[in-house]
């Protein structure tokens, strides 16, 4: 820790932090090379990289998923809220229970899970649809109840593995808006990984590009735009400027 | 402007519509589903008439006609009584069985889960045990255990115990793994992976398995009765009376009481299955 920060400066809280870290697997495949990255409280940081290049590891050792064969991770995994790639719901539970499964792992009762349970799906505009089973909903509709269960922890860091992937463009584009909607409003701390540059720059605070692998950090950039942000954003001469800095930045990481 | 002219090429051809047809009615639902099993069993029946015509006198005791079922067999009360009683402890037996074989069953299921060197240990011999002819062992196990209903219950039991272990198993192993990551990231035991992950999504898989096993049950007591002859039996032992007391129209008339329990026991597991699991799963919700 270092004692010695600069009274004029404001402290920021980190919320979390590799230091060096490495991941390699048992056959000798090194799927993170020393990666140092910083995230502040309520920043929303997303990652990009070329396919393969250990992003979505860079999520399964920050929540303990998988560990690390080397670095330090500092993080608070007492309340994270997590999105995998698909919704990964309970397909003989209606929304409502499936909304409430990580608390009931927790072991809050019953009538508070519940409460707590309908507020979320209120917030993810699911209201009306809390009987029903997973099949009967939409891609879109499904992956809402799933971040109605992350968000029903009220997490400190909330972490997204492509979480919007598999949807099409129009539903995406919504998603995008309800999420920072959802970031807004709850302020939690985001990283997101996606494959996707116009969904990064749109949703994050910093864009941080990856190599192939071995995944390093080769590059970072600060999205400078105003929150709220809306659907024009998209067609904003600077906010392509950046995307295609990081498009560029990115193939050079394929290429490299 | 020049104004364009259009032209098709010598090789277009032209589609006409297909006009909507209307979904058939719910008679026309009906016949469809009714006909085609009423016709093959009329041909059956049929076959049956045909191949009996062809026995000499001596031999049609093999072949009873309709008439001789009836009048030998299914209008004597004292017969139907017969059927009922024996009908009773042919299921008693088979129930015994499924009660022994399904609880070990799913425990070893669970077991081989768990422990992936369980597996490795047990799955073999599963194997092993279910290459074994049961009916071949059955004297061994007289034998050993005597004559009265607990070596039936045995026989049940390993006539019904493969399909458990094995459906649960593979049930288990196909869970979503996404679901069980979120189980890890909040800390959960294993305990609570399998009753609120493993055995819910395993469930239809189990379930199927339990439809082989409890049909299977119906055949395992019939035949272990056949081995049994002392005491009042079931429709096993029904069948061998009725040979060595040359009524060929009662014989029949047991196996197609056992015929029908198997039946009936499937159509049950059939029926509960679909009332659980029509809502959310696939293999329930779409039948026949």
């Amino acid at each position: 820790m270092n004692a010695l920060v600069e009274q004029s400066e404001p402290s920021v809280e980190i919320a979390l932090q590799f230091d060096a870290v490495s991941m390699e697997f048992p056959d000798g495949t090194i799927a993170l090379d020393e990666v140092d990255l910083t995230v502040e409280r309520g920043e929303f940081v997303s990652v990009v990289g070329p396919s393969g290049c250990g992003k979505s590891t860079l999520l399964k050792l920050a929540s303990g998923l998988e560990t690390h064969t080397g670095g330090e991770i500092h993080v608070d995994r007492s309340h994270l809220g997590y999105t995998f790639q698909d919704a990964t719901l309970m397909p003989w539970r209606t929304v409502l229970p499936n909304v409430e499964l990580l608390m009931e792992l927790r072991g809050v009762p019953a009538e508070e899970r519940r409460r707590i349970a309908m507020e979320q799906i209120a917030l993810v505009g699911l209201e009306g649809f809390e009987d029903h089973y997973p099949k009967r909903l939409s891609g879109g509709m499904k992956m809402r109840a799933s971040l109605a269960r992350s968000l029903a922890l009220e997490p400190n860091v909330f972490m997204f593995d492509e979480p919007f992937g598999a949807l099409d463009e129009i539903t995406r584009e919504r998603l995008n808006d309800e999420l920072i909607e959802l970031y807004l409003r709850k302020g939690f701390t985001g990283l997101f990984i996606t494959h996707s540059i116009p969904e990064a720059v749109y949703l994050s605070s910093r864009v941080v590009v990856m190599s192939r692998r071995p995944g390093r950090i080769i590059a970072e950039y600060d999205v400078p735009f105003e929150w709220p942000r809306t659907p024009e954003l998209r067609y904003d001469p600077e906010f392509t400027r950046l995307a295609g800095e990081i498009s560029v930045a990115l193939r050079k990481a394929l290429e490299g | 402007m020049a104004l364009k002219t259009l032209t098709r090429s010598a090789r277009t051809q032209t589609y006409k519509p297909v006009p909507v047809t209307p979904p058939p009615g719910p008679v026309k639902r009906f016949v469809s589903a009714v006909v085609p099993p009423v016709i093959m069993g009329l041909l059956l029946i049929g076959l049956y008439a045909w191949v009996r015509s062809q026995l000499p006198p001596h031999r049609l005791f093999l072949m009873p006609s309709a008439q001789g079922l009836w009048e030998q067999a299914f209008s004597k009360p004292e017969v139907l009584q017969e059927l009922w009683e024996r009908s009773l402890v042919t299921i008693s037996i088979a129930v015994c069985g499924l009660a022994v074989s399904i609880p070990l069953g799913m425990a070893i299921g669970i077991v081989m889960f768990r422990f992936h060197v369980m597996e490795r240990a047990v799955f073999p011999y599963l194997v092993a045990l279910q290459s074994i002819p049961i009916l071949a062992i059955i004297p061994l196990i007289q034998s050993a255990l005597g004559f009265g209903f607990l070596p039936k219950v045995l026989i049940v039991a390993l006539f019904t115990f493969f399909a458990v272990p094995t459906t649960l198993l593979l049930g288990l192993k196909s869970q979503d793994p996404g679901i069980l990551n979120l189980f890890r990231l909040q800390g959960a035991g294993w305990r609570k992976m399998l009753w609120k992950a493993g055995l819910p999504s395993a469930a239809p898989a189990l379930f199927a398995g339990f439809r082989i096993s409890t049909s299977m049950a119906i055949i395992g007591a019939v035949t272990s009765e056949l081995f049994f002859l002392a005491g009042k039996g079931g429709l096993g032992q029904m069948l061998i009376n009725a040979k060595t007391e040359f009524k060929y129209e009662q014989m029949y008339a047991a196996l197609i009481a056992s015929s029908a329990l198997s039946i009936g026991i499937f159509l049950i597991f059939t029926w509960v299955g679909n009332l659980l699991f029509s809502s959310w799963h696939e293999s329930a919700s779409r039948r026949g």
